[in-house]
C-alpha cells in the first residue's frame, strides 16, 4: 500500500465530504439533534451520568451515520460521477484508495463527539466528567480503529451492488441500537444480544463508558478491549478477502458504473 | 511494426434480473465474437451505432470488464488476470461530463490522480503543468472543477488521460459536448501522440474526424464487425466514408 495515494486520498477525501451539505449535517446538526434528544430521554429516567449515554451516545450515532452516509455513500457517488472506474483502473491499490477515503470520513467524522459534547455544555450545563481519562484516549483509538475496519468491509460489499444507498439507510439505526450506543445492549432481547456481541462497536462503546465512569475492574476493560481488537482483527482479514474477490467480481458482474 | 492490442473472438455479455418474486432474466450480447489488432504507433478507429458494443469493447481493453469470452491482450498482457501489468501504461478518455471531481480543482483533480497513478513528487507538478498548457486550462487551474463550462470539463477529462503519459490512450467519444475549437484541439493532441509513437483507439461518431485521423478502423453492429481496413478502403466507391457507412449498416440490418 502506498502511503502517498492513502494521504492523497485521505485529503481529497476530506475536502470532498465537507463540500457537500448533508455530509454537514450529519456531521454538525446530527451530535446536536441527538444529544437534545438523549439528554431529554435520560433527564426523565433519572440517570446522572450524561456524559456516558447522552454526550457519547449522540456523538457514536453521530459518527456511525457520517460514516454510513459518506464512507459507504461514496461509492454510490463515485459510480454516478464515473470516478469509480477511473480509480478501480489506476495501478494504486484499490482497497488502498478505499481505506484512505474511510480514514479521512472517520477522521473528520470524530468531531460529532466534539460538538455533542459542546451541546451538552452549553444547552444544559450538565456536570461532565472523564473517570479515566487515559483509558479513555486508549479506548477511543480502539473505537476509532474498530469503525475504519468495519466501513471498510462495508464499503466493500457496496461495490458489488448498484443498490447501495438502499442498504446504507438499512445499516445506520440497527447498528445504533445493536451496539448500544444509545441505551445498554443488556436491555435488548436475549437473542439479538447475540448479534451485538458479534460486531465490534459493542465493545468499544462499553469501553468508552467504562472509561468515562472510571475504570475499577482492569481485568475487564482489557478483556473487552482484547475481544475488540480481535474482532477487529477478524473482520479486517474478511475484508482482505472479500477485496480480492470483489476486484474479479466487479469486472464480471460490470458494477463499476452505472449502466 | 509491433502489435499492442490484440482481440480475437471476443464476447461479452450481460445478464440482468427483472422482477421481485419471478425473477425474469435478461441476456445481453453486446460483443460477439469480434477480432482485430492495432500496431504500436496508430491511430484505429472503432465506428458503430449507438449499443453497437463500440464502448463494452473498450472497457474490456481498459481492464474495467471482463471479457465472456475470447482473448483481450493489451501490451501482450491479458486485460483479465494480467491488469496490473497494463494499468500504469495505458489510461482512457470517456466522453462526456463525468469523471472529474467536481468539488476540487482541475489543478487538484490532476494532482490526486497522479498520485494514483505513483507518479514521483519531483516529476508531477511539472507535468501537471505542462498538461494544463496543453488542453488550455492554465488560467483556470486553480478554480473548482464545478464551476467549469462542459467544454473546460471535458478538457479536463482529456488532460487526466495524459497525467500517466500512456503508451495507449483509450478515447470513448471524446469530441462529444466539445465546440469546435476544442475538437480541433483534441485533435492536434491526438496527432502529436501519434508523433511521439504513440498508440490512440478512439470511437467517435464523427465521420470526417475518422477520415481526418484514424489509420485503420473496424465498423461494428449489434456486437460484430462489419468491415475493416483503411479509411479510404472502406469508402472504396461511394461518395464519401459516411455513404460508405450507412450503407453497411442498413445492409448488415435489413
Amino acid at each position: 500500500m502506498n502511503l502517498a495515494v492513502l494521504c492523497s486520498t485521505m485529503r481529497v477525501q476530506m475536502k470532498q465530504s465537507f463540500a457537500r451539505p448533508m455530509f454537514r449535517f450529519c456531521l454538525i446538526a446530527n451530535p446536536i439533534l441527538n444529544t437534545i434528544l438523549l439528554y431529554e430521554m435520560y433527564r426523565s429516567a433519572g440517570e446522572e451520568n450524561f456524559m456516558a449515554y447522552v454526550v457519547l451516545g449522540a456523538g457514536l450515532m453521530g459518527l456511525w451515520g457520517c460514516i454510513c452516509f459518506s464512507s459507504a455513500g461514496d461509492i454510490n457517488r463515485e459510480r454516478y460521477s464515473g470516478t469509480l472506474a477511473l480509480i478501480f483502473a489506476t495501478p494504486a491499490s484499490f482497497p488502498g484508495i478505499i481505506l484512505g477515503k474511510i480514514i479521512g470520513n472517520t477522521l473528520i467524522s470524530l468531531l460529532t463527539l466534539g460538538i455533542s459534547l459542546l451541546t451538552a455544555v452549553v444547552l444544559y450545563q450538565v456536570p461532565l466528567t472523564l473517570g479515566s481519562p487515559l483509558y479513555f484516549l486508549l479506548a477511543l483509538l480502539a473505537a476509532v480503529l474498530s469503525f475504519v475496519v468495519i466501513s471498510s468491509m462495508v464499503a466493500c460489499l457496496l461495490t458489488l451492488s448498484r443498490k447501495t444507498e438502499l442498504y446504507m439507510n438499512c445499516i445506520e439505526i440497527p447498528i445504533n441500537l445493536l451496539c448500544g450506543f444509545a441505551f445498554p445492549v443488556s436491555v435488548l432481547p436475549g437473542a439479538v444480544r447475540g448479534i451485538s456481541r458479534a460486531l465490534s462497536p459493542t465493545y468499544a462503546v462499553e469501553l468508552l463508558r467504562m472509561s468515562v465512569w472510571g475504570v475499577n475492574d482492569l481485568a475487564a476493560f482489557w478483556n473487552k478491549l482484547g475481544i475488540l481488537l480481535g474482532l477487529t482483527a477478524l473482520y479486517a482479514v474478511l475484508s482482505g478477502l472479500l477485496y480480492r474477490r470483489i476486484d474479479r467480481r466487479v469486472r464480471i458482474a460490470a458494477t463499476l458504473e452505472v449502466a | 511494426m509491433d502489435t499492442v492490442i490484440e482481440v480475437k473472438e471476443l464476447k461479452r455479455t450481460y445478464v440482468t434480473r427483472r422482477g421481485f418474486l419471478k425473477k425474469e432474466k435478461r441476456v445481453v450480447q453486446a460483443v460477439d465474437g469480434i477480432s482485430f489488432e492495432v500496431r504500436r504507433g496508430e491511430i484505429f478507429g472503432l465506428l458503430g451505432q449507438n449499443g453497437a458494443g463500440k464502448t463494452t469493447t473498450i472497457k474490456m481493453l481498459t481492464t474495467l470488464l471482463a471479457p465472456t469470452a475470447g482473448t483481450c491482450k493489451v501490451l501482450g498482457c491479458d486485460t483479465f488476470g494480467q491488469e496490473k501489468q497494463i494499468r500504469k501504461r495505458i489510461n482512457f478518455i470517456f466522453g462526456g461530463e463525468m469523471g472529474v471531481y467536481r468539488r476540487l480543482s482541475a489543478r487538484d483533480n490532476l494532482r490526486y490522480f497522479s498520485n494514483l497513478y505513483l507518479i514521483p513528487r519531483k516529476e508531477r507538478d511539472v507535468r501537471i503543468e505542462k498538461i494544463l498548457k496543453l488542453v488550455d486550462l492554465a488560467d483556470r487551474a486553480d478554480d473548482l472543477a464545478e464551476t467549469y463550462s462542459k467544454g473546460m470539463i471535458q478538457r479536463l477529462q482529456i488532460a487526466r488521460g495524459l497525467i500517466n503519459d500512456p503508451e495507449i490512450l483509450f478515447m470513448d467519444e471524446p469530441t462529444v459536448g466539445l465546440d469546435p475549437l476544442g475538437a480541433r484541439m483534441l485533435r492536434d493532441i491526438i496527432r502529436r501522440l501519434k508523433e511521439q509513437g504513440k498508440t490512440v483507439l478512439l470511437t467517435t461518431h464523427n465521420l470526417a474526424e475518422v477520415e481526418e485521423l484514424c489509420d485503420r478502423l473496424i465498423i461494428i453492429n449489434k456486437g460484430k464487425v462489419v468491415a475493416r481496413g483503411t479509411p479510404a478502403e472502406i469508402k472504396g466507391c461511394a461518395q464519401s466514408l459516411e455513404d460508405a457507412y450507412v450503407k453497411l449498416i442498413e445492409g448488415v440490418s435489413a
